[in-house]
């Protein structure tokens, strides 16, 4: 019961904050896309950097549970192209779709619908598609941890990175707000 | 025109990001890694645990996910509370289809529909596909220095740029206003 009432919180929160940033919203979210409104990739990039340096003070603590998943060259590769297709096209993500659908967007019931067909598609094929797909590239749960040896320096050198990646969003993006 | 003061509704990203950030280290300490792609499983596999119990329980895919009762459909449920709660309360009202879409392709629904229906099976095909989705993956995955996440994070962003570009065509003036 306590899982369920920390779920349903932490999804509360969640909804709410992606609402308020504008993600909810496909039209801006298609706007972030073009590269006309910078604020949700920064936003994006920013909370993963400041996320990162905040589990780094968790696992100091001992505190949570983390789970990194493997990197399948194919599968992983495959699967970002054919999400980025489907993001570019209606604007939504499978989180934004729920939080979008209780916002009352009609189409992001429909994309909700669509969600549940291709997870229950991808679930009927996941027997052929896994060991077809994931496992003869799956090179393992890969972290950047591996290569700076501590994990001090990689959450370092995440924040130097994203925060590269946030100047130029800033700099090449319009920055033309919009309501979508 | 009057959309400068409703876009001030909308969060400045910096603190929105801490908020997120909060929120994101709050469930890592609490349960373990966010996810809202396997929601949509799990609510699949309450659905058919009831029409087809047979099925559900012969399927990797629902073997390896929790059924309703779970943290992971709990959030997701509370995703759809949380974005009604928000927009109840915020001075922009909500578009079936959006201007930009309509500016593109008119204000035919069932096209926006049609579209968006495609486009939630393409997301919930490949995060099934890599096991995550934008937080379960990219989200999670990068907060845990994790490869993989940083690697669908960047083909992500990448297809959706290229896709929005062949979708909406070179952006024009009209666009940007």
């Amino acid at each position: 019961m306590t899982k369920i009432l920390l779920g349903l919180f932490s999804g509360i929160a969640f909804g709410f904050v992606i609402q308020r940033i504008g993600a909810t919203n496909a039209g801006k979210m298609a706007r972030a896309h073009l590269m006309i409104e910078p604020d949700i990739p920064r936003f994006m990039l920013a909370a993963v950097a400041l996320s990162a340096a905040g589990l780094l003070g968790l696992t100091a603590a001992g505190v949570g549970k983390t789970m990194v998943l493997p990197t399948s060259i194919v599968a992983t590769g495959l699967a970002a192209v054919i999400f980025g297709i489907g993001w570019g096209l209606a604007g939504y993500c499978p989180g934004t779709t729920w939080a979008a659908a209780g916002e009352g967007r009609m189409d992001a019931v429909f994309a909700l619908l669509g969600g549940f067909a291709g997870a229950a598609v991808f679930a009927q094929l996941h027997e052929i598609l896994i060991p077809l797909l994931y496992d003869p590239t799956n090179m393992g749960q890969l972290t950047l941890a591996d290569w700076t040896k501590s994990q001090g320096a990689a959450v370092a050198t995440l924040a130097v990175v994203f925060s590269v990646c946030i100047y130029f969003i800033g700099k090449l993006w319009h920055r033309q707000p919009g309501n979508g | 025109m009057q959309q400068s003061s409703e876009h001030s509704a909308y969060w400045k990203w910096i603190p929105a990001s801490f908020a997120l950030a909060g929120i994101i280290v709050f469930i890592f300490a609490t349960f373990g890694p966010p996810a809202s792609s396997s929601g949509f499983v799990s609510t699949l596999k309450g659905f058919f645990q009831v029409v087809a119990p047979g099925y559900a329980a012969s399927k990797t895919h629902y073997q390896i996910i929790p059924g309703p009762g779970s943290w992971l459909f709990a959030f997701v449920v509370g995703m759809a509370i949380g974005g009604f709660v928000a927009g109840r309360t915020f001075p922009v009202p909500t578009r079936d289809v959006p201007r930009i879409w309509e500016q593109r392709f008119g204000s035919s629904r069932r096209r926006r529909y049609a579209a968006t229906f495609a486009g939630g099976f393409l997301i919930l095909f490949g995060a099934r596909l890599a096991g995550g989705c934008t937080l379960g993956l990219f989200i999670s995955g990068s907060t845990q220095l994790a490869i993989s996440g940083l690697y669908f994070g960047v083909l992500i962003f990448a297809f959706a740029m290229i896709t929005a570009r062949l979708v909406y065509g070179p952006v024009r003036k009209e666009t940007i206003e």
